[in-house]
């Protein structure tokens, strides 16, 4: 593999669209370095589960380039063995369906299941399924069913299966979505303890509350599927007018210091609220 | 999705006085459709769940599924190689007595098994007693036609309780393995019987996603009742919701299959199949297997004995 000063992930102008019809990116490229931690941002449908799919390697551009590891990813490319496999063990890609990621008859089987198609030893996949139910906190669920579990529990359970083949990119789409305030706090730490170990991360969100903490760069996705904007997070929080044309924030939002947030307002108080 | 436009004014009126709240004595039945579907949805839940009595201790239950599944194959084959109602019988009370031994409540055991016998026999069965299908000696004759005897033979009714006494017995054997196995180990237990991997692997997802489905169904039956306002008399309607329903779950698990196959792909999966290996089998397992073949052969050798 050659490695050298080329960043992680190259991506150049990727357009891809469903079924030849709905455009899903138009010309987006990106690079990722090295053990960087990346947020996408953008509103509902603006292509962010896409990208990341592409980036997983799941789907392919229509037009454009990707490379990773120093390889170009094509889909033929990922029909070569040694490359799949390769490749696989070294991004872990976070659904944002949980319900299609969590697959098998029990929760035990579902976080071995990575480790099993990569051909790891049983020893070593008992010792880690153990490492990872005992960090995700899930001992109790072990031989439960998927469809006897809450949201939460599968997003918990996702996150495991993926954990546990030890990847160096981790690919999370809306990591938080659904989750309880203390298991979205625990999640976030997770994640910053991964980049600090380490771990290059990119995840899809829209919660722009601690993003400086969980996030080195971000980049924002227009509703026409362009890249609108790239930027360190304070610099990308600071741009108000930039956040409402992402449709990222709404005329309410307000900063006071680093901290967002936003509340209803009355009627016919427009000019006023954003003077916030 | 863009934040521009107005609400409209309607939506923040009352509109309280519009439809009055109080009972005005007509009732609408349900739309049966409805009604259908979300039982429907309600009873292969608790069909296909066996969760429950699976988890308590009992004496099937503390068996391997992958000597468990075997051990009835064996009794089932036994089963349909006998040829004397009192061996059946035996062998029924044997099904009670395992039935018994795995905590499970014998009147709900047997209302089970015996609710389905006429539905799986009633129309093979109900002929096979009169003289014109199977002739021979009449026992309860009913009358006479172009001259002939007809009525119940006794061969007739012989034949026609061996089916009953066989479809029993074997019913009630699934039913125990069913009713005492956890789905993960039944599915493990088809792997060591070298049903093909994948297979099982597809047989564990269809059974997963199942329950996402029936989900599903619930949710929409769910969502449009709390959208309907007036009755739906027409039948049109009704099916036209049909429709919309099932075109919406076709869409639905479309989208799901190719996610489902992303996030294999996207873990390494290349087509073929690895999965876990359970711990190793332990005697009682074995004893088990070993008991139900021992008892197959006697009880076959043992009817043939007794002649045709
Ligand atoms: N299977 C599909 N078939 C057709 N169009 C699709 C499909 N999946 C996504 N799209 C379209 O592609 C565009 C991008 O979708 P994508 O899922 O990437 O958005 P997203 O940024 O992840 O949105 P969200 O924040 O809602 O998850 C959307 O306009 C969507 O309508
Ligand atoms: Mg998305």
């Amino acid at each position: 593999m050659r490695l050298g000063s080329e960043p992680l992930l190259v991506a150049e102008s990727l357009s891809y669209s469903y079924l030849e019809r709905f455009a899903a990116l138009e010309d987006v490229s990106l690079e990722v370095q090295r053990g960087e931690r990346l947020a996408l941002l953008g509103a509902n449908g603006c292509g962010k589960s896409t990208l990341l799919k592409i980036l997983a390697g799941l789907i392919f551009p229509d037009r454009g380039s990707y490379r990773a590891f120093g390889e170009e990813v094509s889909e033929p490319k990922l029909e070569d063995e040694q490359f799949s496999r390769g490749f696989r063990a070294r991004v872990g890609f976070v659904f944002q369906n949980t319900d299609a990621q969590v697959f098998s008859p029990t929760v035990r089987e579902e976080i071995a299941f990575g480790p099993l198609q990569l051909g790891l030893a049983p020893g070593e996949i008992e010792a880690r399924t153990n490492d990872v139910v005992a960090l995700l906190e899930i001992g109790d669920l072990i031989e439960r069913a998927p469809y006897q579990l809450s949201a939460g529990q599968k997003k918990r359970v996702a996150i495991a299966s993926v954990l546990v083949m030890n990847p160096e990119l981790l690919l999370f789409d809306e990591p938080t979505a659904g989750l309880d305030p203390r298991s979205r706090h625990w999640l976030l730490e997770l994640m910053s303890e991964l980049g600090a170990a380490g771990k290059t991360i990119v995840f899809a969100t829209h919660e722009l509350e601690q993003l400086e903490w969980v996030a080195d760069r971000c980049l924002v996705l227009s509703e026409a599927h362009r890249l609108l904007a790239e930027g360190t997070p304070n610099e990308i929080l600071s741009d108000r007018e930039l956040l409402l044309r992402a449709n990222l924030i709404h005329e309410h939002t307000h900063q006071h210091g680093a901290l967002l947030h936003s509340h209803p307002h009355e009627r016919g108080h427009h000019a006023t609220g954003t003077a916030g | 999705m863009a934040g521009g436009a107005t609400t409209p004014a309607w939506l923040l009126e009352s509109e309280a006085g519009a439809f009055p709240i109080g009972c005005s004595g007509r009732r609408r039945r349900g739309n049966a459709l409805e009604k259908t579907l979300d039982g429907l949805a309600k009873i292969v839940r608790q069909a296909i769940t066996s969760e429950e009595t699976a988890a308590r201790p009992g004496l099937l239950q503390s068996l391997d599924a992958r000597a468990k599944l075997p051990g009835v194959v064996a009794l089932l084959v036994a089963v349909g190689l006998v040829r004397h109602i009192p061996v059946l019988a035996g062998l029924y009370l044997f099904t009670l007595g395992l039935a018994a031994a795995s905590r499970i409540g014998l009147w709900g055991f047997v209302k089970r098994v015996w609710l389905f016998i006429p539905v799986f026999t009633g129309v093979i069965v109900a002929p096979a007693m009169f003289s014109f299908v199977t002739p021979g000696e009449v026992v309860l004759p009913l009358g006479h036609w172009f001259g002939h005897e007809v009525g119940l033979t006794r061969q007739g009714l012989t034949s026609a309780g061996l089916i009953v006494c066989r479809v029993a017995t074997s019913i009630s054997l699934v039913v125990l393995l069913t009713l005492t196995t956890s789905w993960p180990g039944l599915l493990s237990a088809l792997r060591a019987l070298f049903v093909p991997r994948l297979l099982v692997l597809v047989l564990g997802m269809a059974y997963r996603y199942l329950f996402v489905l029936l989900d599903s169904i619930s949710e929409m039956v769910v969502a449009r009742r709390a959208r309907t306002i007036a009755a739906g008399r027409n039948r049109h309607g009704a099916r036209a919701a049909a429709s919309f329903s099932g075109g919406a779950l076709f869409g639905k698990a479309h989208a799901l299959s190719e996610e489902i196959h992303q996030a294999m792909l996207a873990r390494g999966f290349r087509g073929e199949a690895r999965t876990l290996e359970r711990v190793r089998l332990r005697a009682v397992d074995g004893t088990w297997l070993l008991a139900c073949l021992v008892l197959a052969v006697l009880v076959v050798g043992g009817d043939r004995a007794l002649g045709l």
